[in-house]
């Protein structure tokens, strides 16, 4: 038995399996469930490359499988990525029933974290291009499900990411050639730039991401909440994984520089559009823009701590990006669209829904007391240290997110003449949810101590970063 | 491959690419773009086996079928502006005359014959000119793939794993199967009468 085949081939044969229990909604969730906890349980204690007992008999898990002259890899030390990918899944498909998903999000969703994670594991790990390719079209179908309309937010995100492919087989190419003559200056900057361009158009990085705040309004928040959650980190860790691969990438000090601009330059505008937005979907967008920002400033202290701050955003970010989507999708059950003029004085008809809403977007805008909040505030230190005026853009952008969280929330506690809340438009395994997930934040932004060093050890599988 | 073959397979790509850009009539389009395919078979045949070519010429074509299969089901054609078709035809123009010029820097670069380099700057370039020019996912397909045919010329020269040839093959077929199942399951089509 080897590690790709549990971790990569098994949920896809899962997938497929699933899609026979299409007719039975909740039973192809609880499937699901079953199947995506038993991959995490075995990420969580199942060692790989290390003899274990289980049932009396001596067991070896090896990491590696070939596959037409290339290996796909997972060794012990990426168990922690393999716990937060299928952790992030079961903890998406707990609230798949309640935001009421289409049924193809089930099969897709396992398909496209498996597809994810070979991925990573392809090495050399220029083909995880080709993978997250097939990923993405994967998701086609999940994010716009028969009888759905396309729109050109969908159209975009299709071709911004298969425009991504070429640039980083490119820069696989030149980095291979870097290696070979690590003298060529002109072969080195090639690489930069065409990896630069690759995970640009992969991250949705300034100026690519239009299509994200459009994505958002055009298709089931949950869907594309469950997308780009999981797209981004796959994204995030390769990026890593070339940094700690290269050496000579990690040690240029201009990467960091452009990196750094990159991060206050998303923070700062999309925190400015923001808060012109009257759209709640499109506003949950700019949310994810200035999250990516936050990932990048991290990255781009080149530090021990900018690493820590790093890994411990997936966790806060896992759930303010649940809550989000499953607030969101509640509200869709009872009203057309997420505009302000069909949310108006939502608060009393949703109540559980809106203050859901309304805590996952303040922790995203950075409010104290919140989940997000310490790693902001870490960060924000940092930067304003290194460079004044990129801790003022992102203060800026900041503001302009809080700004817009403001604006939203007057329009859904307007007062349409109803005093009395309507607990029974939600449902009880919705409000059970939507609690509990604004409770998560809250905690998580009292008692940061107790959560994030759970996040520090997904850089085990990174010796050579600080 | 003698250079004249190569130099008529660049020729024949220029003038399917620039055709697939002005034209509107999907029955000629699938057969331009069906001969695009031919013409870099051609190409890619100086870097590749011909089994391993061979491949890249079946996908396109699977491809094309794909798309003319749904085209034929769900989009009208619309005749443009004889202004708007002159307009494509410079643009087309000028993603020729920036193949020409560019071609040589790019050649300096990687290591890939200048033809080709050609060969792959116009089919990059006209790829991206459909994507900016049109919004219908059968012709943002046909963008797509025009534009990652045009970097498969180029990157065979840099790679021939296997491996890489069946996964970039698979991106055609899936790129040309998204667009036929965004057209298909759109709500105006399923509610459509079926066809006996």
């Amino acid at each position: 038995m080897s590690a790709p085949l549990i971790w990569i081939v098994f949920p896809v044969l899962g997938a497929v399996l699933l899609w026979a229990l299409r007719k039975n909604l909740p039973r192809m969730i609880l499937g699901g469930m079953a199947l995506t906890l038993v991959l995490l349980l075995c990420a969580l204690f199942m060692p790989i490359e290390q003899p274990t007992r289980f049932l009396g008999r001596t067991y070896l898990i090896q990491s590696t499988i070939e596959f037409l002259g290339r290996r796909l890899v997972i060794e012990n030390t990426d168990r922690s990525f393999l716990a937060l990918m299928y952790g992030m899944l079961f903890f998406w498909l707990i609230g798949a029933q309640a935001a009421r998903t289409h049924f193809l999000f089930i099969s897709f969703s396992l398909a496209m974290t498996a597809f994810l994670i070979a991925a990573r594991a392809v090495q050399p790990s220029l083909y995880a291009a080709l993978l997250i390719e097939m990923a993405v079209l994967l998701s086609i179908p999940m994010l716009m499900p028969p009888g759905r309309p396309y729109g050109q937010g969908l159209l975009r995100f299709l071709i911004f990411q298969t425009l991504g492919v070429p640039f980083i087989l490119l820069a696989g190419w030149a980095l291979g050639q870097v290696e070979i003559n690590p003298t060529n200056a002109q072969l080195t900057h090639l690489a930069m730039i065409l990896m630069g361009f690759g995970l640009a158009f992969w991250l949705a990085i300034f100026p690519f991401y239009t299509w994200l705040p459009q994505i958002m309004e055009e298709t089931h928040p949950y869907t594309s909440g469950f997308l780009f959650l999981f797209y981004s980190s796959t994204v995030l860790f390769l990026g890593v994984g070339f940094l700690n691969q290269f050496p000579w990438l990690r040690n240029t000090p201009v990467l960091y520089e452009v990196m750094q601009w990159m991060g206050v330059v998303m923070i700062a505008t999309a925190g400015v559009w923001a808060a012109f937005q009257n759209d709640l979907s499109r506003l949950f967008g700019y949310g994810m823009i200035v999250e990516t920002g936050f990932s990048l400033l991290a990255l781009s202290l080149n530090s021990h701590l900018g690493d820590q701050l790093f890994a411990s955003m997936f966790l806060t970010r896992c759930i303010t990006y649940g809550l989000w989507s499953l607030s969101l999708s509640v509200m869709l059950q009872k009203v057309r669209s997420t505009r302000f003029e069909d949310i108006s004085g939502l608060l009393n008809v949703l109540p559980y829904a809106s203050i859901g809403l309304a805590v996952a977007s303040l922790s995203i805008a950075g409010l104290p007391l919140l989940g997000q909040f310490p790693i902001r505030l870490a960060l924000m230190e940092e930067i304003s240290r290194q460079a004044q005026g990129s801790g003022v853009a992102v203060l800026v952008g900041s503001v302009g997110m809080l700004f817009s969280v403001f604006r939203a929330l007057s329009v859904l506690s307007r007062g349409s003449g109803m005093v009395t809340w309507q607990r029974q438009n939600e449902t009880r395994m919705q409000i059970t949810l939507l609690v509990l997930g604004t409770l998560g934040l809250l905690i998580i932004g009292i008692l940061p101590q107790l959560f994030f060093p759970f996040s520090f050890s997904l850089f085990s599988a990174y010796p050579h970063l600080p | 491959m003698p250079e004249s073959l190569s130099l008529g397979a660049v020729i024949v790509l220029a003038l399917t690419a620039a055709f697939l850009l002005i034209n509107q009539n999907w029955r000629w389009g699938v057969i331009a773009l069906s001969v695009q395919y031919l013409a870099v078979f051609l190409l890619v045949l100086q870097e590749w086996s011909l089994g391993l070519a061979a491949i890249k010429l079946i996908t396109g074509w699977m491809a094309g079928t794909i798309i003319g299969i749904s085209h034929s089901a769900a989009e009208q054609d619309e005749r443009p502006p004889y202004s708007a078709q002159i307009f494509r035809l410079l643009a087309a123009g000028m993603v020729g005359l920036l193949a020409w010029a560019t071609a040589p820097l790019l050649a300096s670069f990687l290591p890939v014959k200048l033809i080709i380099c050609q060969g792959a700057i116009i089919l990059v370039g006209m790829g991206l000119l459909q994507l900016g020019m049109y919004t219908r996912p059968l012709r943002v397909a046909i963008g797509l793939l025009t534009a990652l045919s045009g970097f498969e010329l180029l990157y065979a020269g840099l790679e021939s794993s296997i491996l890489v040839v069946g996964l970039l093959a698979g991106i055609d077929l899936g790129l040309a199967w998204v667009a036929a199942y965004l057209v298909t399951m759109n709500p105006a089509m399923l509610d459509q009468p079926r066809q006996p």
